[in-house]
């Protein structure tokens, strides 16, 4: 038999109202609402960093700047998120140039410029550098040097930045 | 006259909620809102400017240029699968023996890592017996082994960037530069 109440030592069984405790929802809440006013970034995420490669981390306390984004994954070399070359082309080419990525480099370039001469936006030549952190100096400097032919002579290399 | 309270009425406590409900409305706004701004990921930008490339400049225009007089200091870090060789206009600073690099790589729970701490202090060194006496003590070039990793490049640049005495940042050679070297 189940169990039943007694009424006489005071046990309730009324349909009492049943309050909702939020005290310590509203703990957890104010908690959270501390933790992200602190990450929070006026200028949001300007760089979103790519899937498929690990960024280089540097005690550097530079922000991140807009800019064109040129990639460079293990096997893909993208700009603004499109394809370009493929690494292993360009291991196998001779050369400090990358002429697929000079080509599309020096397109982007004169598109901007031509902005710059009928809008007024101004040209900065910037180019923001992401390159997974096992890439070998030699496609590094060979993808600056590319930049740099290309009418994009300011590089940013973007990296995590490390906490001291 | 003013009202009061009857004595034989029961007067006990209440418990009065306080109304959370419009406190609740804020948070659920406010945390979406945050969400969305927060950076969870710290980036950072390293500023490399290169000169624009030079364009149609002839041999014939480099002669007519003027010649450089003053002496430079051109502090040099080269990588090397060895460790760190540091050069400038003047020597190359050898490390114990002959040949050696620099600042060698050291041992680390087995396996070989770049000393870049050494290389900071070394650099600091150089840092206070060229200051005065070049108009370059701001600038660096960095140069690597093909085969050296981008994390060691960066790592490296920041050993040569600034260095942390006593829990001050002192800057060491902030304009860093790198070069293609011969490949």
């Amino acid at each position: 038999m189940a169990y039943r109440p007694s009424h006489r030592k005071g046990h309730k069984t009324g349909s009492g109202e049943v309050r909702l405790q939020l005290t310590s929802m509203m703990d957890m809440f104010t908690i959270i609402l501390v933790f992200l006013l602190k990450t929070y970034s006026t200028h949001g995420q300007l760089i979103s960093p790519s899937q498929d490669l690990t960024l280089p981390s540097s005690r550097v306390q530079h922000p991140p700047e807009m800019g064109l984004d040129v990639t460079v994954s293990t096997d893909w070399i993208l700009v603004n998120d499109q394809a370009v070359v493929r690494m292993a082309d360009v291991a196998a080419q001779q050369g400090f140039l990358i002429p697929k990525l000079n080509e599309t480099l020096a397109r982007y370039a004169s598109e901007a410029k031509k902005l710059e001469e009928q809008y007024g936006v101004r040209f900065s030549g910037k180019v923001t550098i992401q390159g997974d952190r096992n890439l070998p100096y030699r496609e590094l400097i060979r993808v600056m040097y590319t930049c740099g032919q290309s009418n994009y002579p300011n590089m940013r290399l973007v990296v995590y930045k490390e906490e001291e | 006259m003013a009202y009061r309270p009857s004595k034989r009425a029961k007067h006990g406590f209440e418990w009065v909620d306080t109304n959370v409900t419009p406190m609740m409305n804020l948070m659920v706004v406010l945390i979406p809102l945050l969400l969305t701004s927060a950076e969870f990921v710290k980036l950072g930008v390293i500023e490399l400017n290169l000169p624009p490339a030079a364009q149609g400049q002839t041999a014939l225009d480099m002669q007519a240029m003027p010649v450089e007089e003053t002496k430079k200091l051109d502090l040099t870090v080269t990588i090397t699968d060895q460790g760190f060789f540091i050069s400038s206009s003047l020597a190359v600073l050898s490390g114990d023996r002959e040949g050696a690099p620099t600042i060698p790589l050291i041992e680390d729970e087995g396996s070989m890592i770049y000393d870049f701490d050494k290389l900071s202090e070394r650099l600091l060194e150089i840092k206070q017996a060229a200051q005065g006496k070049f108009p370059d003590t701001d600038q660096i070039i960095l140069l690597a082994e093909p085969d050296i990793n981008y994390q060691t490049v960066v790592s490296t640049m920041d050993a040569s960037r600034s260095i942390r005495v006593e829990g001050s940042l002192v800057p060491l050679f902030p304009e860093v530069a790198l070069s293609a070297g011969v490949f």
